[in-house]
């Protein structure tokens, strides 16, 4: 089996990273057309028809989020999250750097679709290359008349603001990345007003991932009904895919949904390195629920995800070879949420810090009986309690390693040590 | 409009209720007695929802919600007492407590703490954390008046939101992130804010202390007793809380009409003025230039003997920090026994005044739409608290106009407003009724003024005629007027009793006068503390403190509300009865016994404080 690419179709073509070269591809025809061919309403229909889903993690219908502005009040606002953080996350890093233009194209269709004469990139931090290579596209796009005043006739204006964040996760949480592009700390915000009724600067926002709005051009090039035969039932389209960990070829790899995870951990990725045995992955970053080998036949699509027990997230795939230590993954993972933590809440500020604490002891051979379920208790008092899926999600990796490696979690305490290090720790 | 769209009922705990569209379901469970527990919400804060304290089932929605950010809907069953609550409530204060020290028995909040009162109801018995705590400053001094304990702090932003939303000044804010967020100012810069006092109030824990009520006392080792604030005319309500019979602090007893709950540092912290912290002598005769101790009796006979050699060219000066009571009784013994006219509670400026001076009440600023602020801090520094009123109206519509000049208070209100309210001080009062009378001609609506005076009797020191030409209730005096204070030195006056009431509110001698006070056959000074006035005294009678009076005031709005002593100073005698004693001393033959029975007789005289009386001090004067 091999990738089904639309995104990344191009990818590899010369000078694709600018202007020219992205138009040799075809580039900025599908904004075109939607300028002369298609009504704002046209496109929300038609990407509603599409079955488009977010790629940015939660998998919310694109159209039916657009259609939650409420009419007749303007200015609104698109803001496109290119915030990416979650470990193991690296799709919209590649799409920024490989085809800039593609996201901006997608941005532009967006912008023009839901009547938005103001759109903002928020782009992480770290994102260096990236946050030029933006800049650069946007620039080029601004000369060719596709930002401006009256885009090619059409009456239509639009302008972009890129903004870079200042290194936080949390950031990547739609309203905190709102509160932070209004200069303010980087703190979530109360839901309900959801953004589309009340988000940046109090005015209706639509917040979409890159990778969703890179997918807009096809759509609109192809057709929605084109869109929906690739894909499953309640998955439409393809989703890039983020490999890493213990398999031999990590990358990037453009899936069609509904692919089953086995294609992309072995076929595409080359199986798990070392010719080790595979003892487990994580589909959708360092916030997902942990899988096992038995459920390599799930399709990589966010329902068929999520009825296996994880989610399907942001589209990391973290490969784990037998060799891997569950709780150490867990320390190393809850210890990423408490430091990223914005500390709004008390559930997540504190609870992920005495969960850092507690797994850190069992890792270091000091464990207690009964940290296991201290922690599945923590984790209780966390999930659903939280202001913010940041905590929520905090619990989950923990949770089903407890699920699936309580063993190793017992085996850790009464042993003193852990059993996955070469030297061990000894305890006087 | 069908009344009934505004109305939502919802079931809480099984119990039906009926409230406004937009309540929240805190305030739902409120009304209905059910307590759900809450640490970051605060009544005249949005709400945040961030401690995660007031989390309660909502049927139909799988999370546990924010009682204190959702608002009602129809139908809504809501549900605080299951197992699935308990157990949380269970588990987020034993995340609140983690990294909260637990150093109660040290801690000044200890026994009125939130965070403790709730641990005990609701949380778990014991902790299963078992690692080293965070660990933070402590005794941070955020300002001279405010010490910070960032380990108690459960990141609540209470303090935050109040700078944010109630003062307006954003002094506090967040630093840092996750479990090592803290409190903080810019740059670590002392707190300038004049409202500071507040944030120990409404922190719900024992991270924000006052410097000066720091290991003073107990909660439950004080004496609370309700009074008025002596700080300025606004009449802000406290709470004097006592130990040993001193005082320990001021704390705000919310009046929604007038303070809204808060305090400013000027009023709060002054109580040290009126600490009786030594004795401070007894009544004494100065004799061959030197002052002799002798008893209330001998002094009084001495200073009525000088006073009715000096007959009505006597000169009678109560301070604005006196009760209405005592300055009842002041002006009888100057207009009835001495038949002397000058009488004043001004210093230097001479201010005329009418009831139209109090045609704003404090709470009605909100509902203006357009407010003039004729001197703009001048008027804040005068009666801080109004500030946080006027930020208050102006968060929700109220246009707000900070202004110097008359011509810009005119130029800033169109002409289709519909009530306007003009504040100033009583210095500016010519240049506010200027303003409010070009303003009637301009604008369709009402224009009415507020003058803040001075000093919390300031208002009942004009109503009750200590005025050189008014008469109590500001009848006019035929013929018969006395001197302004200002031209007393130059008006042949021989004897001159000073009533000193609050260190507050002062004589105030200049350089200049103090010769014309040396020239002087009498001086009488009645005051709390020794004064600078002691010097040139003839006859010291010591008086009472504001704290330990027994009284009414009447706040710059014709607010006539009740204080009462917090303080036992019985040896010392109240100044009411000095008052009396040295009328009757002169066949005056008054008859009070308690300062009610004065009341009764001063509400004959001004018959707009008979209402105050039947209402327990809480009416507006002048029936509104």
């Amino acid at each position: 089996m091999a990738e089904k690419k639309i995104l990344t179709k191009d990818f590899g073509a010369p000078g694709l990273a600018h202007l020219a070269g992205y138009e040799q591809t075809g580039g900025y025809q599908a904004y075109q057309k939607a300028l002369k061919e298609l009504q704002p309403d046209a496109l929300v229909e038609m990407v509603k028809k599409s079955g488009l889903r977010g790629r940015g993690g939660a998998g919310f219908g694109t159209g039916q989020k657009w259609s939650f502005l409420p009419k007749g009040v303007y200015p609104r606002y698109l803001v496109i999250n290119a915030d990416e953080s979650e470990p193991g996350c690296f799709k919209d890093r590649y799409l920024l750097e490989a085809s800039p233009h593609q996201v901006v194209e997608g941005l532009l269709i967006a912008a023009f679709a839901i009547g938005c004469n103001l759109a903002f990139i928020y782009i992480r931090g770290e994102y260096l290359p990236q946050h030029e290579a933006l800049e650069w596209a946007l620039a080029e796009a601004r000369q060719a008349g596709y930002i401006g005043k009256n885009v090619l006739g059409s009456g239509f204006d639009v302008d972009v603001i890129l903004h870079r964040g200042a290194g936080a996760y949390i950031c990547g949480e739609e309203t905190a990345l709102l509160t932070s592009l209004e200069g303010y700390r980087g703190e979530p915000r109360l839901k309900p007003p959801f953004p589309a009724i009340k988000g940046l600067y109090g005015k209706p926002t639509v917040v979409n991932n890159v990778e969703t709005v890179a997918t807009l051009p096809h759509i609109v090039s192809n057709g929605p009904d084109w869109f929906a035969t690739i894909g499953t039932e309640t998955g439409k389209g393809t989703r890039l895919w983020c490999m890493s960990g213990h398999v031999n070829r990590p990358g990037n790899y453009e899936m069609e949904m509904g692919a089953p995870i086995r294609e992309l951990i072995y076929d595409l990725g080359g199986g798990v390195w070392k010719n080790r045995k595979l003892k487990a992955f994580q589909p959708g970053g360092a916030s997902m629920m942990v899988l096992l080998p038995q459920h390599l036949d799930v399709g990589l699509d966010f329902d068929a995800i999520q009825k296996a027990g994880s989610l399907a997230g942001a589209g990391a795939m973290v490969v784990m070879d037998e060799t891997t230590c569950m709780v150490d993954m867990c320390r190393r993972y809850v210890e990423f949420f408490h430091h990223e933590s914005c500390g709004k809440c008390t559930p997540c500020r504190e609870g992920t810090f005495w969960m850092t604490n507690v797994l850190t002891r069992i890792e270091e051979g000091e464990g207690k009986a009964g940290d296991a379920d201290l922690l599945l208790e923590m984790g209780n008092n966390i999930d659903g309690r939280s202001f913010c899926p940041l905590g929520d999600a905090s619990t989950w990796f923990p949770r089903s390693c407890i699920k699936y490696f309580r063993d190793e979690f017992e085996q850790h305490v009464t042993e003193h040590a852990c059993p996955f290090r070469k030297e061990r720790v000894m305890v006087a | 409009m069908a009344v009934a769209t505004d109305q939502v009922t919802l079931q809480v705990d099984g119990v039906s209720v009926t409230v406004p569209k937009g309540t929240l379901i805190l305030d739902a469970a409120k009304k209905l007695g059910i307590d759900i527990p809450i640490f970051c919400s605060h009544p005249k804060m949005e709400p945040v929802a961030v401690c995660r304290m007031c989390l309660i089932e909502v049927e139909k929605m799988p999370k546990l919600q924010p009682a204190c950010a959702i608002p009602v809907a129809e139908g809504m069953v809501v549900r605080t007492l299951t197992d699935k609550v308990k157990q949380y409530q269970q588990g987020v204060l034993e995340f609140l407590l983690i990294n909260h020290p637990l150093d109660c028995p040290i801690c000044d909040k200890g026994g009125e703490c939130p965070l403790q009162d709730q641990t005990f109801q609701y949380g778990p018995g014991a902790s299963r954390y078992d690692f080293q705590k965070a660990h933070f400053d402590k005794a941070v001094p955020l300002s001279d008046k405010i010490v910070l304990d960032r380990e108690r702090c459960i990141l609540c932003w209470r303090c935050t939101r109040f700078t944010e939303e109630i003062s307006g000044e954003r002094e506090l804010a967040l630093i840092k992130r996750g479990v090592h967020t803290i409190i903080g100012t810019f740059n670590d810069e002392p707190a300038q804010s004049v409202y500071q006092g507040n944030w120990t109030e409404i922190c719900p824990v024992g991270a924000l202390t006052s410097r000066q009520y720091r290991f003073i006392s107990r909660p439950w080792d004080l004496d609370r007793t309700p009074s008025v604030c002596p700080g300025c005319a606004m009449g802000c309500n406290i709470q004097i809380d006592s130990r040993h019979n001193k005082i320990g602090r001021f704390q705000s007893r919310e009046n929604l009409e007038v303070d809204d709950g808060w305090l400013c540092d000027q009023g709060r912290y002054s109580f040290p003025y009126f600490q009786r912290d030594q004795e401070f002598g007894s009544p004494s005769i100065r004799r061959d230039g030197q002052l002799a101790a002798v008893s209330y009796p001998e002094a009084v006979a001495e200073a009525a003997a000088r006073l009715q050699r000096a007959g009505s060219s006597a000169a009678g000066w109560a301070s604005p920090g006196a009760t209405n009571e005592e300055l009842f009784l002041f002006q009888r013994l100057f207009r009835e026994t001495l038949k002397s006219p000058h009488l004043d509670h001004r210093q230097q400026g001479i201010h005329e005044t009418d009831p139209e001076d109090i045609g704003l009440p404090i709470a009605d600023i909100e509902r203006c739409d357009h407010v003039v602020v004729l001197g703009g801090q001048e008027v804040i520094d005068a009666a801080p608290v109004l500030h946080l009123r006027l930020h208050k109206s102006q968060r929700h519509g109220v246009a707000v106009h900070r202004v110097d000049e008359v011509k810009a208070g005119l130029a800033a209100v169109p002409a289709e407003a519909t009530v306007v309210g003009v504040l100033a001080t009583a210095a500016r009062r010519a240049d506010a009724i200027t303003l409010q009378n070009q303003l009637v001609s301009k604008v369709k609506g009402r224009v009415r003024r507020l003058i803040v005076v001075r000093g919390p009797n300031g208002r009942g020191a004009k109503d009750l005629g200590i005025l050189p030409h008014l008469g109590p209730g500001y009848a006019v005096l035929n013929g018969r007027a006395g001197r302004p204070r200002a031209e007393w030195p130059k008006a042949g006056i021989r004897a001159l009793y000073i009533y000193d009431a609050s260190p507050l509110q002062e004589f105030g001698a200049t350089e200049a006068e103090l010769d014309w006070l040396r020239s002087l056959d009498t001086v009488i000074v009645q005051r709390f503390k020794p004064s600078v006035l002691d010097e040139y005294a003839h006859v010291i009678l010591p008086g009472r403190a504001f704290p330990e009076k027994d009284g009414t005031v009447t706040s710059m709005e014709g607010r006539v509300q009740r204080i009462a002593n917090g303080i036992d100073a019985a040896h010392v005698w109240d100044d009411w009865r000095i008052l009396q004693a040295v009328a009757n001393a002169m066949g005056a033959g008054l008859p009070y016994r308690t300062s009610e029975s004065i009341f009764a007789d001063l509400a004959k005289a001004v018959p707009a404080y008979a209402a105050a009386a039947l209402a327990q001090g809480r009416v507006l004067w002048g029936e509104r």
